[in-house]
């Protein structure tokens, strides 16, 4: 682990990718304490510009600080991004490891469904989704975890099914072993570097398919994030460059620095494969 | 035995076609309350003998099995619903948009195929050069930022700032161009949206043949070719791009379902008059009907997309011969 | 003059590689009309060798001293260009593996035109006319489709023969084969390396060819040369080096190769442990929307097995004895027939009635890369057997000491990881692996096949002396006649699923009593020239 460890840090991306994500992880945890009155507050005239006193980043539409906006929009994006990964990420390994271990009928019916899920338009599921089941922070994280599940379960099936033919799997089952354990002793950890990146990309991907059904009006009407207050700004940018550009830099940074963390697992994790 | 296969792939599509009005039908009885009490909440009033004749109307009364092979016996002949907004059949709504989001997609597949094979071909080249860097930072930069976002802020450098483009729509509002004059405004027209949708598939296909050319010029085939004593060109045509160039043509198939996702954004930010614009105007304007419309749509499109892609690999790779 | 002299050649490897040079300071000529052999182990720097001569060294390696002077000119002095030009024309290669090493979506006649044509400006047409003419030659039957056809609808020695006769197209003055029938089937091997022998006659052509095996040195060779650690330890005439080597470790390698007669004394006459009786194994192929094809990979096969004895399992690749292997020890189940382990049927147990069976019949594996979980430590992938056993870990770890002594190797190794391992040491901690649930049966399967030869040698005699010492029952499934001779009392030789005879490992190599065993053994690398 100290070689992985030296690997992932020698990376500059990764380690700079890993700072501006803790960052941001401490903004966001830190948003309720500093900002006490909540990000729907209006503090002043509209549309001022970044610099005003008082307003670093500017005022919206509203009148509200885009500061505190920003900050508040970090919770949603993160919140929405690390559940929706987390839920996707246990089913797909539950369901990837199962196919992949035992075959037959269970990974046929769970291939099918894979590639139907990647053949269908994936956005608009998730549109239908949400608007169906009224938008909300719980269905945006169902629906995003709903349509992502199936990359996962693909990536533990195709890794489950290489290790099961290897020789020191077969020669568990020869010594006894069950199966329970060895999908958990000698598979899971041999199978865990692809997935931990598979999952580290997929919290930038939650991101952005958040921030684009906010942007749509899709989003928890009763929270403000980066992608409705792109969407509430719609009309204000052409005189106000800053109620577009700074969400939309949020949430490209934010994205950014995840797969910059991804890629330098990546390498960090298969070394040879790099290059 | 290729027919086998292609066989097989056509009674894969059904199948796909099938379990998306399936998922269909069970997204309708997932949401809170029926169609009825939606369009009576629509319509403004809702008393009971209304409801009663809406759910009569829609064959809510009847049970689910029945009620299921309604909706599959309707889908099939083409009946996706009437808009509540708008009152048309839902299939005329769509049709009536088709040809503008088939247009900007064709352009987009193509700036992207061509723009990001080149790319990944020199990246490949050298790795590890700056060429290759910057492709792969490039890559990564599109691959992290929001769609529409991107979207805006070329509207905002090309349109407002530089009005070099126009900011909005496929053409020239009041101009009433024809011929070539159309044509050309509306090439006008597609370049924002059109290049804006291609950025993220461009950063994936330069990937795709970066990697893919640099996995097959280390075969041992491409040795023999060298053996052989045959020119450097030849080798990374023939033998290298040739072969790294087959996985991308699945990958096209696979991006397809991406694509729409982006045509609702990119055509929502540009005000672009096609079927991703009808899907916000859907759900701004809560048209379930509409919405779902779009989905079965385009997803059916999208399969049909990924079954020409699959004949395609099938004729690219002889090693393709039983259905697999 | 030589047609090839290579002088002080030495080639480096980038910087960061375990040694800094591959190939060190060695020189070797190739005559006119000669097959010079360089025989060596992995590592050996042989391969990197033939390179050189190609100008085709891997990225990052680059010749760093010496000069390969061919019909006087030196190639490491020429331009990319002429070199280029010399490849293809003067001087051919064919590869280990012939399917990694054509193009598979290019067909075959194509592939062989494109190398005429890059030479000489003649026609598509006219050049597949003289393709087609080369293949016949080759001794490929059905030529015309096969020019249509593509590498993966070929066998195995098809496509080493498509390579040869594209070596060939230009008449090269030397061919240069690397490990040629490596990859190939025993008897499919036998017929290629009689085909490089036939036109290097017919054609008094130059062979430069690269081996482990002193046995397809001593079939084929005029000159040889023994290669190490990237240095010729010593080069002669073929009857010279074979016969009264100068150095030791040629004498080693040469005493490691399995003689292929057998030692053994006949099987002890002992009540069975093991019966096996009509097993058959199927293997559907296809998914939920395919009905697909049925192989039949073992066809109602019977064997015995008794205390102290090993029995060979011998066949060629797709014989199925692999699958047999993995139906005895219950890693695949069968579809029929029975396996009696002392008199209880285990062929079609449940899981939970066979588990406290399994460690009665325990399995030395083929890859000595894969046979070990790369993230457990020597000690937990012993003592683990013996743990799910109910077994106390101390006393694990206790015999677990003396096990890892008798399979030779230090104990004090067992809180490392296996890529610390060398491939003949990771066999040895599998075989301690299997030891440690003191089993009844011991099945290895192709246990040494990826073994450098000296290493091999360790390793056979390590499993007989444990099958001695502790009364095993031993199955040893091997594809390498020359092995099964030097272990098993009795040989059992399949083909296609099927058993194509049974017997004393003695009268099967003296008069076997089938075709496609006689042809086996005639297939023997250097049986005729010992």
């Amino acid at each position: 682990m100290t070689g992985f460890a030296r690997r992932f840090l020698s990376r500059p991306t990764a380690l700079l990718g890993f700072a501006v994500f803790a960052a941001i992880v401490v903004i966001a945890l830190a948003a309720p304490f500093l900002f006490a009155r909540g990000p729907f507050a209006i503090v002043g005239m509209p549309l001022l510009p970044p610099g005003s006193p008082g307003l670093p980043a500017g005022s919206d539409v509203l009148g509200r600080n885009m500061m505190i906006a920003l900050a508040y929009g970090a919770r949603v994006s993160l919140l929405v991004g690390i559940s929706a990964t987390l839920c996707s990420t246990l089913v797909g390994i539950l369901l990837g490891a199962l196919a992949g271990y035992y075959g037959g009928l269970v990974d046929d019916l769970l291939m099918r469904v894979t590639e139907f899920f990647q053949i269908i338009p994936a956005f608009v599921l998730l549109m239908v989704l949400v608007a169906f089941l009224q938008p909300s922070l719980t269905s945006a994280i169902i629906g995003i975890a709903l349509i992502t599940w199936p990359n996962v379960a693909r990536v533990v099936r195709a890794e489950f099914l290489s290790l099961r033919s290897r020789e020191f799997v077969e020669a568990a089952r020869t010594l006894g072993m069950r199966d329970t354990r060895i999908i958990l002793t000698q598979i899971l950890p041999n199978a865990l570097p692809p997935i931990v990146v598979v999952s580290s990309m997929m919290v930038g991907n939650a991101i952005l398919a958040e921030s684009a059904l906010s942007f749509l009006g899709l989003g928890d009407p009763n929270l403000l994030s980066w992608g409705s207050m792109i969407g509430g700004a719609r009309s204000a940018m052409w005189v106000a460059w800053w109620t577009t550009t700074l969400p939309g830099l949020s949430i490209m940074i934010t994205v950014l620095a995840l797969n910059f963390v991804g890629d330098g697992l990546n390498d960090a994790l298969n070394p040879r494969r790099s290059r | 035995m290729k027919l086998h296969y292609i066989a097989m792939r056509l009674v894969k599509t059904v199948l796909v076609a099938i379990a998306v009005v399936l998922l269909s039908f069970f997204m309708i009885r997932l949401a809170p309350g029926d169609v009825a009490t939606v369009m009576a909440g629509q319509s403004g009033y809702a008393d009971e003998a209304y409801m009663k004749s809406l759910r009569a109307e829609y064959g809510l009364d009847q049970p689910v099995p029945v009620q299921l092979w309604k909706y599959v016996s309707a889908v099939a002949h083409g009946d996706l619903g009437t808009s509540y907004v708008r009152s048309q059949p839902v299939l005329t709504i769509i049709m009536e948009r088709l040809p503008n989001t088939l247009l900007l997609d064709a352009f987009a597949l193509v700036v992207a195929a061509v723009g990001g094979i080149w790319l990944g071909g020199i990246a490949a080249r050298r790795p590890g050069s700056a060429i290759d860097n910057a492709t792969t930072v490039l890559a990564m930069f599109f691959y992290s930022v929001p769609q529409f976002w991107l979207g805006m802020m070329m509207m905002l450098v090309f349109a407002v700032w530089l009005g070099w483009l126009p900011p909005f729509g496929i053409e020239t509002m009041g101009a009433d161009y024809t011929g070539l004059a159309r044509m050309g405004d509306v090439a006008v027209h597609i370049l924002l949206p059109g290049t804006t949708l291609a950025f993220y598939f461009m950063a994936s296909y330069a990937r795709l043949t970066r990697t893919a050319m640099i996995e097959v010029a280390d075969q041992d085939f491409v040795k023999t070719a060298r053996a052989k004593g045959i020119p450097e060109r030849q080798v990374a045509r023939r033998h290298i791009l040739r072969n790294a160039l087959i996985p991308l043509i699945t990958f096209a198939g696979l991006q397809a379902s991406i694509l729409v996702g982006g045509n609702v954004l990119v055509e929502n930010v540009f005000s672009w008059p096609g079927v991703g614009t009808l899907a916000y105007e859907a759900v701004d304007s809560r048209d379930n009907p509409l919405l779902l419309g779009i989905f079965i749509v385009t997803a059916i499109l999208v399969s049909l997309f990924n079954l020409v892609t699959d004949i395609a690999y099938s004729i690219a790779d002889p090693r393709v011969e039983l259905g697999k | 003059m030589p047609l090839v002299s290579i002088q002080g050649l030495t080639v480096a490897l980038p910087p960061g590689a375990d040694r800094d040079k591959a190939v060190d300071d060695v020189s070797l000529d190739v005559g006119r009309n000669e097959i010079v052999c360089i025989v060596g182990e992995s590592g050996s720097g042989k391969s990197l060798t033939a390179h050189a001569i190609m100008g085709l060294l891997p990225r990052g390696v680059t010749a760093a001293g010496g000069r390969i002077l061919f019909d006087g000119v030196d190639l490491l002095k020429e331009t990319p260009r002429a070199l280029r030009k010399r490849r293809g024309r003067d001087i051919a290669m064919i590869f280990q593996d012939p399917m990694a090493a054509l193009n598979p979506v290019v067909n075959i006649g194509r592939q062989v035109t494109e190398q005429i044509r890059a030479h000489r400006a003649i026609s598509e047409a006219e050049a597949l006319k003289q393709a087609g003419a080369l293949l016949g030659e080759m001794g490929l039957k059905d030529v015309p489709s096969l020019l249509k056809a593509y590498p993966h609808q070929l066998s195995g020695g098809q496509r080493q023969r498509v390579m040869i006769a594209m070596a060939l197209s230009l008449s090269p003055q030397l061919l240069i084969a690397d490990e040629p029938t490596t990859a190939l089937d025993v008897t499919t091997q036998a017929q290629i390396l009689k085909l490089i022998k036939r036109i290097q006659a017919e054609r008094e052509m130059s062979v430069l060819l690269i081996t482990h095996d002193f046995g397809v040195v001593a079939d084929m060779a005029d000159k040889v040369a023994v290669m190490r650690h990237g240095r010729v330890l010593e080069s002669g005439v073929v009857g010279e080096v074979l016969g009264n080597p100068s150095h030791a470790y040629t004498r080693a390698l040469i005493a490691a190769v399995p003689r292929g007669e057998s030692q053994l004394p006949p099987p002890p006459d002992v009540r069975p442990l093991v019966e096996v009786s009509g097993l058959t194994k199927r293997f559907r192929r296809g998914g939920l929307f395919s009905r697909g094809a049925v192989n039949t990979a073992v066809d109602n096969v019977s064997l015995t097995l008794s205390r102290g004895e090993t029995l060979g399992i011998v066949g060629e690749s797709g014989s199925g004895k692999s699958t047999l292997a993995r139906c005895v020890i219950r890693l695949l189940d069968p579809d029929a027939g029975e396996i009696l382990l002392d008199g209880a049927d285990i062929a079609h147990m449940k899981p939970g009635e066979l588990r406290p069976l399994r460690r009665r019949i325990q399995m030395v594996f083929q890859d000595p890369f894969s046979s070990l979980n790369p993230r457990q430590t020597v000690g937990d992938i012993i003592t683990i057997g013996p743990r799910i056993y109910g077994e106390d870990p101390k006393d694990a770890r206790a015999r677990a000491v003396d096990i890892l002594r008798l399979v030779g190797l230090n104990p004090e190794t067992m809180n490392r990881l296996p890529h610390e391992f060398s491939g003949g040491q990771r066999q040895r901690i599998g075989l301690a692996r299997a030891l440690m649930l003191r089993p009844d049966v011991l099945i290895a399967d192709e246990p040494v096949s990826a073994l450098d030869v000296t290493v091999q040698a360790q390793v056979l005699q390590l499993l007989d002396d444990v099958r001695r010492q502790m009364n095993l029952a031993m199955l040893f499934i091997t594809h390498d006649m020359r092995v099964a001779a030097q272990v098993c009392h009795r040989v059992m030789v399949m083909r296609h699923g099927k058993v194509v005879e049974t017997g004393v490992t003695r009268d099967i190599f003296a008069n076997p009593s089938s075709e496609y065993t006689r042809a086996l053994v005639a297939a023997i690398p250097g049986r005729q020239t010992r």
